[in-house]
């Protein structure tokens, strides 16, 4: 197995797929020139009219993408920062959202938006660094994919092109130079399916995206003292309810982590699903940890105060067994 | 782009048959018998039936809140449509949209939209799947004055200027958005001249001229066809209700309405024509009249005897289950 970079990974299922089906393009700004370098390469294979570096119009990126997905397209639609999805928020909300509802099935958009979210490497500040994606866990119709290895983001970016929904793939900035296993052989991840990343027997720790990286060290780190379950969602929406609420009934304990501002947030969710059916298992109450409630600040000091670290964790996860 | 006698009498039969059915509609909301919002499009009906008709079966529209009448200039049935405001089953949405999202997939119409110019930006993908498929497919997106002025609208001119898509920005100019007079809303004299930001034709015409609006979007499709971009079609019209059911528009200056209505009303102008042309005479005049109003009678009972919805299919459809591949 090699051993490649998140955006590798990303990029070789852009490819893998556009090879499959000609229907699927990519469009969005400066998608051959920035992107994180995910598209480089892919332009030159495929030619311009299915790699498309578009206008600095998001509501229009987005839009467009939901027309050309009705038409039979498979639009990746490249959005350069999660931040940005706003100005195209009635897009995914009203239209996208809506279409197979409204149609009684008939009609299918079936379209991925890729985005970087959550803080970065160099302070991006409060209009580059946000974490989004609870926001869009209330809007029914949509499919939210937040891969947090090299290894789930090829297997779930293939699972979201071919689904016929619109999906929201989630890519923490942190994450894409992480490296990880991926094989040679062609594979897919379903969407709706959590990943045991570690077996434990004391806690759940539920860990999306860059968390789980935190939350798998922790778990090597404190392994003599406390057994830590380590699960990654892998999608948000369909949220694999089962796996999370089968290890809270068995660990009785459960810490949410996901770097979302807590107020709201996905955190209170995964919570509130695993405490309806697991609530008498519980020999602890339930704890969540995201982001503060505050946007976040350009200084590297202020930032670390916002966001969740392996420190703030860690010491989480000890108070939960202080007694 | 000659118009020949059958399909005059077409048109016209479609105009009343909106008209009518807009009448209805309207009534039925006043006599408050359904719930919900409707904007009928009294004074629009030859935008509707004139651009329509000018398009091939193959062809995208997208519509709008104000949209029945592109629904029945297309053909979908009255029935259909009355029964969709009624929230029944046998409804375009199976009474999952009432008046203003209408849907006609066999009629290329995806889900019409209620946010003003919220479609705008979902056409011009349209057109770039064309473009790209190569598929000859044009585009027309439907659109009130009131839209132009929102960000979607300049997004979508911008892009499709820039990738040369095959649509037709179609602005039907009833000089109200909701009820704010034009002049004050906007300060630009024609809604066309925005056109020349983004480097395309823009033209203004008589919206109510429904032949004048059939020969205009014709030649924008065969101009189309024949590998030119996009253009905005800006349709002089007067909205001869309010905005809604029940919005008396008593915010018009004194006397506007009566002028536009005698003046401008598109069915009264169009039935002058035909007779002059001697297309039509007086009595199959009334003739066409009277089907259309047996037809639109038979919508309004066929919807109130459908059934409702099925209460356990609620959560249907807000997935596709089917994967690709």
């Amino acid at each position: 197995m090699a051993k490649i970079m998140y955006i590798e990974a990303l990029k070789s299922a852009l490819r893998e797929e556009m090879r499959k089906d000609k229907n699927v393009f990519i469009m969005g700004e400066d998608v051959t020139r920035y992107g994180f370098g995910i598209n480089r390469g892919l332009v030159e294979e495929f030619s311009p009219s299915r790699v498309r570096n578009t206008p600095i119009s998001e509501a229009a990126i987005i839009g467009s993408a939901v027309g050309a997905a009705l038409r039979g397209m498979r639009p990746v639609a490249e959005i350069m920062f999660a931040d940005f999805i706003m100005i195209g928020m009635d897009q995914i909300v009203n239209q996208a959202a809506k279409m197979s509802y409204l149609s009684n099935g008939k009609l299918s958009v079936p379209m991925v938006i890729r985005t970087p979210e959550g803080t970065e490497w160099c302070g991006g500040g409060a209009q580059h660094s946000q974490t989004l994606h609870s926001i869009f866990m209330n809007i029914p119709g949509l499919k939210l994919v937040i891969p947090s290895n090299p290894y789930d983001a090829k297997g779930l970016l293939k699972s979201s092109i071919r689904d016929n929904n619109p999906v929201i793939f989630f890519e923490h900035k942190q994450l894409y130079t992480q490296k990880g296993e991926i094989p040679e052989e062609e594979y897919t991840i379903p969407l709706g399916k959590a990943a045991i990343k570690k077996e434990g027997e004391d806690l759940t720790l539920v860990a999306t995206s860059w968390m789980v990286k935190h939350s798998l060290e922790i778990a090597e780190d404190l392994k003599n003292k406390i057994s830590i379950e380590v699960i990654d969602p892998r999608t948000l929406v369909p949220l694999d309810k089962d796996t999370i609420i089968n290890s809270v009934k068995k660990t009785g304990r459960l810490l949410v982590v996901d770097e979302s501002p807590v107020s709201g947030g996905v955190q209170g969710e995964i919570i509130t699903v695993a405490m309806q059916e697991a609530f008498w298992n519980m020999e602890f109450p339930p704890r969540r940890i995201g982001s503060l409630n505050t946007p976040i600040p350009f200084s590297s000091a202020l930032e670390e105060k916002v966001i969740p670290t392996k420190e703030k964790i860690k010491k989480e996860i000890l108070s939960m067994f202080s007694d | 782009m000659k118009v020949n006698r059958e399909q005059k009498i077409n048109m016209y039969r479609s105009m009343i048959r909106i008209r009518k059915f807009e009448d209805k509609l309207e009534q039925i909301y006043r006599d408050g018998k359904l719930n919900g919002h409707s904007h009928t499009c009294h004074g629009g009906e030859a935008v509707a039936v004139g651009a329509i008709e000018a398009l091939s079966e193959k062809d995208f529209i997208f519509s709008n809140h104000r949209g029945h009448g592109h629904f029945l200039a297309r053909g979908t049935s009255p029935k259909n449509i009355m029964a969709e405001c009624y929230g029944k089953v046998t409804g375009t949405n199976q009474g999952r949209s009432g008046s203003m999202y209408l849907v006609d997939t066999k009629r290329g119409m995806p889900v019409a939209s209620g946010i003003v110019g919220g479609n705008i930006c979902v056409a011009v993908g349209s057109a770039l799947a064309s473009k790209i498929k190569k598929d000859n497919v044009v585009t027309l997106s439907f659109f009130g004055d009131g839209a132009t002025n929102i960000g979607f609208f300049h997004e979508a001119l911008n892009m499709a200027s820039v990738w040369n898509l095959p649509i037709i920005f179609l602005c039907e100019n009833n000089q109200y958005a909701e009820a704010t007079k034009r002049e004050q809303h906007q300060k630009v004299k024609k809604i066309s001249d925005r056109a020349i930001s983004y480097a395309m034709p823009g033209i203004t015409i008589d919206g109510t001229d429904v032949i004048k609006v059939y020969e205009t979007v014709k030649e924008a499709v065969e101009k189309i066809n024949q590998g030119e971009g996009p253009i905005l079609i800006e349709c002089l019209a007067y909205r001869l209700l309010g905005h809604s059911a029940g919005d008396l528009g008593i915010y018009r200056p004194r006397g506007e309405k009566k002028e536009w209505g005698k003046i401008h009303d598109p069915i009264k102008k169009y039935k002058k024509q035909l007779l002059k042309e001697g297309i039509l005479n007086l009595q199959e005049i009334e003739k066409i009249e009277e089907e259309i109003q047996e037809e639109i009678k038979e919508a309004v009972r066929f919807a109130i005897e459908s059934e409702e919805p099925l209460a356990k299919t609620v959560g249907k459809f807000v997935y596709q289950e089917e994967v690709n591949g």
